[in-house]
C-alpha cells in the first residue's frame, strides 16, 4: 500500500553510539556503522544505532563488520547470514541506500558512515531481519519445478545446448529479495504484484525446454498487477547482487504474452 | 488467518491486461509523430488569423491526422490513468469513483475534440 509516511510505530527514532573511539585515535581505523534496531519485544519505536568497527581487527566486507560488531560489542544484533561468499542471499539487507547482500558489499565501496537497513517495506521480525513469508509464498504461487506431460524418458530428458543457454542468466538467481524490495510497484502492490524476483523465477520455467505447461504459466501471469505492475524502472537490474537482469525477465515474458495475443 | 499461500494466489490471475499493455504501446508509437505534427501546426500558425487556422485544420490530410491524434491520446490519457490509480489508489470505493471518473474524463474530451474537428472539416 502507498504510505508517504512511516506509520507511527515505524518512525525511527535516534539510537546510542555503542563505543565512540578516542579523540586520539588512529585516523582510518574505525569505521563507522549506523545500524536499524528493532526489537518487537519492548514494543518501542525501532532506533538507529551506531557502532565503530576496529578495521585493523575486521574483514573488509560489511557482513565481516556485522558479525564483528555482533562478537565485540552487541550480541543482540540480529541478522541473517551464512554463506558469506554470495550463494545463499541469507544477508540481503540495505547498505548504503542500496539493497545487496552484506556478505559481497565491501566496505570501502560505500563512503563514510555506512547506514545498513532491512530491506524495504518489508515487515521487520527483528533488526536487519525482514519477514520473507509473502515472497517465498508468491514464489510457491508460480509453481517453480519442472511440469510435464510426456511420459518419464527411460533416461535423462535430453536438452540441446542452445536451450540450456536461454536459463542463463535465470538459474543463478538466489531469492535474495534484493531486486524485489527495490521496486516501488512492490512496495506499494507487493500483495498482488509478484515482484521481481518470482517473476524472473517464473520466466526460467517457462523458457526451461523440458517444461510442457508454458501456456498454463503464461496464464497464471497474465494479470494487472501479478505481471503488469512493472513499470520498467529497472531499480531490479541495478539493485540486483548477481549481476541479472530482472527486468529483462519482464520483457520476456510481455513479449511472449503479446505474441500470443 | 488465510495461509501465506492463498494471500499470494488471491482471487487468480484476471487473464487480462496484456490488450491494454500492447494498446498502450501502440499509442504511444502513434502519439511520437503525431505530437510533433501538432507542435508543428502550432508553430507554424503564430499569430495566424481564426480564419487562417481554421482553413488549414479543415484540409482532409490535417484533419485525418489531428483525429488520429485525439483519439490515440485520449486512449492513452485513459490507460495511463487507469495505472496511476491501480499503482497508488488502495481504497477499492476510491477506486472505482476514480476509474469511472477517468474514463469519463477522457471520453468527453475526445468526443469534444473530435467533434469540433469534424465541425471544422466537414463544415457545420
Amino acid at each position: 500500500m502507498v504510505e508517504f509516511t512511516l506509520p507511527k510505530n515505524s518512525k525511527v527514532t535516534k539510537g546510542k553510539s555503542w563505543n565512540p573511539p578516542a579523540k586520539d585515535a588512529e585516523p582510518d581505523r574505525w569505521r563507522e556503522y549506523r545500524l536499524y534496531r528493532y526489537d518487537p519485544d519492548t514494543g518501542e519505536n525501532p532506533r538507529v544505532d551506531t557502532y565503530w568497527v576496529d578495521m585493523n581487527d575486521c574483514g573488509p566486507m560489511v557482513l565481516d563488520a556485522l558479525i564483528w560488531i555482533k562478537n565485540n560489542i552487541d550480541a543482540t544484533l540480529t541478522f541473517r547470514r551464512s554463506c558469506r561468499e554470495g550463494v545463499c542471499g541469507s544477508c540481503s539487507m540495505n547498505v548504503a541506500g542500496t539493497n545487496t547482500l552484506a556478505c559481497t558489499m565491501h566496505a570501502d565501496d560505500a563512503k563514510g558512515a555506512i547506514a545498513v537497513y532491512p530491506l524495504p517495506h518489508m515487515p521487520v521480525v527483528k533488526d536487519l531481519v525482514p519477514d520473507m513469508t509473502q515472497f517465498y509464498a508468491q514464489h510457491r504461487a508460480i509453481e517453480p519445478w519442472l511440469k510435464t506431460d510426456s511420459p518419464t524418458p527411460q533416461k535423462e530428458w535430453r536438452q540441446s545446448r542452445e536451450d540450456r543457454e536461454k536459463l542463463d542468466g535465470l538459474y543463478e538467481c538466489i531469492l535474495c529479495a534484493c531486486c524485489s524490495t527495490a521496486c516501488p510497484s512492490y512496495w506499494w502492490n507487493g500483495d498482488r504484484y509478484l515482484g521481481l524476483a518470482v517473476l524472473l523465477q517464473a520466466d526460467r520455467w517457462i523458457e526451461d525446454s523440458h517444461d510442457e505447461r508454458t501456456g498454463e504459466r503464461l496464464d497464471d501471469l497474465e494479470d494487472p498487477f501479478r505481471l503488469y505492475r512493472c513499470h520498467t524502472i529497472l531499480n531490479c537490474t541495478k539493485a540486483c547482487p548477481k549481476g541479472l537482469e530482472p527486468a529483462s525477465a519482464i520483457a520476456s515474458l510481455k513479449r511472449k504474452m503479446v505474441e500470443r495475443v | 488467518m488465510a495461509t501465506p499461500l492463498k494471500r499470494a494466489r488471491g482471487l487468480g490471475a484476471a487473464h487480462a491486461g496484456t490488450e491494454t499493455f500492447w494498446r498502450q504501446r501502440v499509442t504511444a508509437i502513434a502519439n511520437i509523430p503525431l505530437v510533433i505534427f501538432l507542435i508543428l501546426s502550432i508553430l507554424c500558425h503564430i499569430g495566424a488569423s481564426y480564419a487562417e487556422v481554421k482553413a488549414y485544420l479543415a484540409q482532409p490530410i490535417v484533419a485525418v491526422l489531428m483525429l488520429a491524434l485525439i483519439i490515440s491520446s485520449a486512449i492513452h490519457i485513459r490507460i495511463g490513468l487507469k495505472e496511476i490509480i491501480d499503482d497508488y489508489v488502495h481504497s477499492e470505493g476510491c477506486k472505482i469513483v476514480a476509474i469511472i471518473a477517468t474514463t469519463f474524463f477522457a471520453g468527453i474530451v475526445g468526443i469534444a475534440s473530435t467533434l469540433a474537428i469534424l465541425k471544422i472539416a466537414i463544415g457545420s
